[in-house]
């Protein structure tokens, strides 16, 4: 008896190892990513929806991502947003944090302060799991017609400047570890994770991928937009691991 | 209670829940919004101001607020900081809020900054 019970155990524990093993891409999005993620689309029409959303939306992870980035990420998943994708739940103004002028901020708190959650994949679930989000392209006109200009190059201290002083991206976004506020996406990976089409369709106007996100419209002239998004692919290839 | 006094009574909560509703939003887009740089309770004190070289503006600070005219308020809201000779780490917001959203926010603001004023009906212009 006690052997045909642990054979059981066995069975339930192993089942899915093995079940998982050959899983297709789509299986794995729908039957590990989706009861978090929306791969479906529209993105959330009210504020009320909005803070319903629990993880970033990928249904238009075709036109957003750089497929050799996910397949690393994947396999490897770390925390891009200091505060969360939903910062209503993850600050808290008790207890405060001292300021070096002796103010009183409020803080992170919760789940953002341990590491990320989320499914970690293997190599070969990584492969399939991005070929499947890279077919994902609800966004394809909001892309199409975006093109980076090269010969628009900035340094980093110029960019910087642009970044930092003349649109005031800085605020929310870091541009190196701890450098920057917390509320935005980092933007030191931003080059290595996104193509640079979707990041100047993106940061053009926030809105049209996403309808209520609290990113402005920074009203970025059309020449700035191009050194912002040259500076982001320059600063992603800095080594930012010993400043983490 | 009289059918004409029920009626009046009826009237004036549709009158009063009007607002309210509004109320609730606008504090919902404040935020969502504002927070995090103008904290969770609007006195400039958000979670993102340390990593600021310049301090957003604390909206429960009557002696400050009250030099502002609801015209400012909203022109910084909407056209964002250098519109009202501020920084450009407010941003414009006049992309993201109707123009309902845009006068909500304001009021919104008063009730943060200047809540005896409105009880005494003082006009902000």
């Amino acid at each position: 008896m006690k052997r045909f019970l642990l054979s059981m155990v066995a069975a339930v524990v192993i089942s899915p190892v093995l079940a998982s093993a050959g899983e297709d891409g789509p299986t794995i999005l729908d039957t590990r990513c989706a009861y978090c993620h929306n791969l479906k689309g529209p993105a959330p029409q009210t504020i009320h929806d909005l803070w319903k959303r629990d993880a970033p939306d990928l249904f238009y992870a075709g036109n957003k991502f750089r497929r050799e980035w996910l397949v690393s990420w994947l396999q490897k998943p770390v925390r891009i947003r200091p505060a969360g994708v939903n910062y209503l739940r993850t600050i808290n103004s008790t207890p405060h944090q001292e300021g070096k002028d002796g103010k009183k901020y409020d803080v992170l708190w919760g789940a953002v302060l341990k590491p990320l959650v989320h499914e970690t994949l293997t190599a070969p679930e990584a492969e399939l799991v991005a070929d499947s989000l890279m077919k994902l392209r609800a966004g394809d006109e909001l892309v199409s017609g975006m093109m980076v200009d090269k010969s628009k190059t900035v340094t980093l201290d110029q960019g910087e400047v642009l970044i930092d002083k003349v649109y005031g991206c800085q605020s929310c976004h870091q541009i190196e570890p701890g450098y920057g506020g917390y509320t935005g996406p980092e933007l030191y990976t931003a080059g290595r994770r996104l193509q640079p089409e979707f990041m100047l369709s993106y940061i053009k106007r926030p809105k049209n991928w996403d309808p209520k996100i609290w990113m402005p419209n920074g009203n970025v002239k059309p020449e700035d937009l191009q050194k912002i998004v040259n500076y982001l692919i320059l600063l992603s290839k800095e080594n930012f691991d010993e400043a983490r | 209670m009289k059918p004409g006094k029920l009626i009046l009574a009826s009237a004036l909560l549709a009158m009063a829940s009007v607002p309210a509703v509004q109320a609730e939003e606008a504090y919902l887009n404040y935020k969502s919004y504002c927070m995090q740089c103008h904290g969770m309770h609007g006195k400039g004190d958000g979670v993102n101001v340390p990593a600021m070289n310049v301090q957003p503006r604390d909206h429960s600070d009557n002696k400050y607020m009250m030099t502002r005219t609801n015209t400012d308020i909203y022109k910084a809201i909407k056209f964002g900081g250098p519109a009202v000779n501020k920084s450009v780490k407010m941003p414009a917001w006049g992309d993201t809020f109707t123009e309902e959203e845009l006068q909500e926010m304001v009021g919104h603001i008063r009730t943060l900054c200047c809540e005896k004023e409105l009880i005494r009906g003082v006009n902000f212009k």
